[in-house]
């Protein structure tokens, strides 16, 4: 097990160096020119050069990186060319809005999703199987940018229940805080009820149908019991290597969640900075975020391991 | 103003009075918060180094003070200034400051502050073009600047309400620092977290007696007017700015909601909605392209389709009741026909085909009725494609003279010498080169007349300068002129006296216009 973590983290640095490479370099394809968006109209040649050599954008792409790395093994992302405002302070903002929402939306999904795949795989291509199957193909044809202004006509504008944007941080009550999260992770969590609703069900009546699950019923155990104990566990796989990369991926792409609800997350952020052209912000974000999205999938191979020991042995 | 009056003394029994919305005569309260939804985040709060749209001046407008004040008269009158006299040929400006005033950190308003202000503005690359004219700042007193122009500068107290009239502390000078403003406004900063708040709190020693009267301020940029909307309709927010049209009829006639919008406020300029032609690039370098692009617009189409009843044709540089305006400047009308001819005409100059690219930002509003203009122009016999391109490089385009034709919005301006420097022939240059007068016009009746408008004190002879401007430009056509811009500001009826801002002298202020309000007489409901 240990050689296994070993292994794993060893993969995982060199990922991470690969990231942050390739985060340096895709910057630099961005269209335009950041001097358009810091000097405005009076971007002259002059003022071009001046701000090239301020900014270190005169220097070999090499000795850029080399620069940019140390300062972020420093915990310097460096600032936004544009508010001036640094980039781990706007990832101090931005970082906790996407977890909460990733948590919550999370939270949601599988509370929903195991009972109902549950529920349909102990009676498969029955009423309550199909009603769920066709429920959830249903909402997945629903993109956020639908569900979520409906979500906000209902619980904002009509019961004014809940706020329409903005998030209010822990600091600021935990009713608060939660009431700003909950619609944003409700239309968050829509696409993933669906995926894990369907990957658990498939597996449930795959595995429902093995010898040992036909051992147990032999024994008179409970369908519950059954179902809780010998079928959700080696049933769960497909489900866990999914919301690893539901997970990693909903860092950056909940951006359109973040704008319906004026959520300056990292997504939020990372698009803002790719239209002004803001270089750093858009390094710092991008990078940020693909770690975060190797070691949320790191830590469900992890989890994956202990499930399922046949993981590490291959 | 299309807005519902509101009954101020609704809930009492007591005879109540009927006000205009937005502004209230009841005895303000003191205390309370408000929370404002903005369409857009600033760069900064450094009046040298940022750029301020109609959010960021309303930043400033609550954290600052401009030196001068636009009345409702169209006048710029002293605010933070005492006074702002000219000598009698308005080379030389000076600048008497109110005496006490003092900015959030303690150190006082004085000469040398303005001073330093005016030398960081002058040697920004950002601001620098609009102080051009001034050739010398001095202190000529523990209270007194004396200004020096190049040449008469008739405008120069109007300047002083744009975003150079803004002092800031020496403190924030010095440390040319963006993120922490510090002013002599009605509020004070708490905290700024770009993309997500800027909260303000009173300022207890703010130079205006009783003034604010709210505790703090929160302003939230939403960049979705739909969720700005929302947010207001919801109560997340009280008040809300925008300009897009649809948003702006769901609201009106809301007994729920004041709105005000800046339709009918004529003070100077208001913004313009345009399509923007490049003089200076092929094809639209031909005047025969141009008129049959002019000729080939539907405006009244355009506007029927797009403003939702509540935007209106403008076919000038200026707005309907302006002085500046002509009774006829000669601007082409809707003429497919007469398109169809001029196309058929140029045609043969530019390969057989007039063929261009119409090009927007990202924005699907925008797209839509681009794609409307597109098919208008076709049906003249023109090849067109559209495109969209990032706000970046939207901007770099244009000043580069990298494009043909771009729907624009600008012009808005409480003196039409604020916009010289975009329509000037001394400030276009060629395509690939850098140019403020994005459209690469070059007219010598036009610039006369600009210099004319710029340097005369008669009201009679500016007025007529300025209409000679209008005419040029519709005999030029660098701009085809499609509406004019209108702004809204929303408000749920606790949010009271929004736009009642009085002026130190007791006159009212110019108010809400171009979607920039200052919220320093705003106060809430119990």
């Amino acid at each position: 097990m240990a050689r296994y973590v070993v292994t794993r983290l060893v993969q995982l640095l060199i990922i991470s160096f690969i990231i942050s490479v390739l985060t340096f370099l895709l910057v630099h394809l961005l269209p335009g020119d950041p001097s358009v968006a810091i000097l405005g109209p009076n971007d002259t040649p002059q003022a071009r050069k001046e701000l090239f050599a301020q900014l270190g954008l005169n220097k070999g792409l090499l000795q850029q990186y080399a620069t940019w790395i140390s300062n972020v093994f420093r915990g310097n992302l460096g600032q936004s060319f544009l508010t001036h405002q640094t980039v781990t302070n706007a990832l101090s903002v931005a970082f906790p809005i996407d977890l909460e929402l990733i948590v919550v939306s999370q939270v949601i999904a599988l509370l929903l999703a195991i009972p109902l795949a549950l529920a349909s795989a102990l009676r498969p291509n029955r009423l309550f199987d199909r009603s769920a199957t066709t429920s959830t193909f249903a909402l997945l044809s629903v993109p956020p940018f639908v569900a979520g202004p409906i979500l906000v006509l209902i619980f904002a504008v009509g019961l004014k229940a809940l706020p329409a944007t903005g998030f209010v941080r822990l600091s600021g009550g935990l009713g608060p805080n939660l009431k700003s999260a909950l619609l944003p992770s409700i239309v968050l969590a829509i696409g993933s009820i669906v995926v894990y609703y369907r990957l658990l069900r498939a597996d449930l009546i795959s595995t429902l149908q093995e010898d040992f699950v036909t051992m147990a019923r032999s024994k008179g155990l409970s369908t519950p019991y059954i179902l809780l104990r010998h079928a959700l566990r080696p049933s769960s796989f497909s489900l866990l290597a999914s919301a690893g990369l539901a997970i990693g991926s909903l860092f950056t792409g909940a951006f359109v969640v973040e704008a319906i609800f004026a959520m300056p997350g990292i997504g939020y952020q990372l698009v803002q900075a790719i239209y002004s052209n803001d270089y750093l912000m858009v390094q710092g974000m991008a990078l940020v975020a693909a770690i975060a999205f190797v070691v949320v999938n790191f830590v469900a191979d992890l989890a994956l391991t202990f499930l399922d020991p046949r993981v590490r042995r291959a | 103003m299309g807005a519902p009056a509101i009954l101020e003394g609704c809930g009492t029994s007591t005879g109540a009075t009927v006000a205009t919305p937005g502004v209230s005569s009841l005895k303000p309260r003191s205390g309370g918060t408000v929370t404002i939804g903005v369409n857009s985040e600033i760069n900064g709060f450094l009046p040298s180094t940022s750029h301020w749209d109609n959010t960021g001046l309303t930043y400033a407008n609550t954290v600052f003070d401009s030196l001068t004040q636009v009345a409702a008269d169209g006048t710029a009158k002293p605010y933070l200034a005492q006074a702002v006299t000219p000598n009698p040929d308005k080379t030389v400006w000076t600048i008497t400051l109110r005496p006490n005033v003092m900015f959030h950190d303690g150190s006082p308003l004085n000469a040398d502050v303005i001073v330093a202000n005016f030398e960081a503005l002058r040697a920004s690359p950002l601001t620098a073009q609009a102080v051009t004219p001034i050739s010398g700042v001095a202190a000529t007193g523990p209270l007194e600047v004396t200004v020096t122009c190049k040449e008469p500068l008739v405008a120069f107290p109007h300047y002083l309400a744009t975003q150079v009239g803004y002092p800031v502390a020496l403190a924030q000078l010095e440390k040319n620092d963006t993120q922490h403003p510090i002013g002599t406004g009605p509020f004070s900063i708490v905290s700024w977290e770009p993309n997500d708040h800027f909260t303000v709190q009173r300022n207890p020693h703010y130079w205006r007696n009783n003034l604010p009267y709210l505790d703090s301020i929160t302003f939230k940029p939403i960049a979705s007017d739909n969720s700005r909307e929302a947010s207001l309709r919801s109560g997340t927010i009280d008040l809300m700015l925008t300009r897009d049209p649809h948003a702006i009829q769901g609201l009106r006639n809301n007994p729920g909601f004041q709105q005000i919008a800046d339709l009918h406020r004529s003070v100077g300029q208001t913004d313009s909605d345009f399509i923007i032609l490049n003089c200076a690039a092929e094809p639209t370098n031909d005047i025969t392209v141009r008129q049959a692009m002019a000729y080939a617009l539907n405006v009244d189409e355009l506007v029927r389709l797009f403003g939702a009843g509540v935007t209106t044709p403008n076919l000038s540089l200026f707005p309907p009741g302006s002085p500046y305006r002509p009774s006829d400047n000669g601007y082409p009308t809707y003429d497919l026909n007469k398109a169809k001819q001029l196309v058929a005409q140029a045609a043969p100059n530019h390969g057989g085909a007039i063929k261009l690219t119409l090009a927007t930002i990202t924005d699907p509003r925008l797209l839509t009725q681009i794609q409307a203009v597109s098919n208008m122009w076709e049906l003249a016999g023109m090849q067109v494609s559209v495109n969209t391109v990032l706000q970046v490089e939207f901007i770099d385009n244009l000043v580069t003279g990298a494009f043909q034709a771009y729907t624009d919005e600008m012009f808005g301006a409480s003196d039409p010498d604020l916009n010289y420097v975009w329509l000037s022939s001394t400030t276009a240059g060629g395509p690939g080169s850098i140019a403020l007068n994005f459209a690469r016009n070059k007219d010598d009746v036009l610039e006369a007349a600009l210099q004319e408008g710029r340097t005369q004190s008669d009201p009679a002879a500016r007025a007529a300068a300025y209409q000679t401007v209008d005419k040029q430009l519709a005999k030029d056509l660098p701009y085809l002129w499609v509406s004019r811009a209108t702004w809204s500001l929303t408000g749920s009826n606790a949010v009271m006296n929004f736009d009642n801002l009085t002026l130190p002298d007791g006159s009212r202020a110019q108010g809400f216009a171009g979607g920039i309000f200052t919220p320093t007489p705003m106060w809430r409901r119990a």
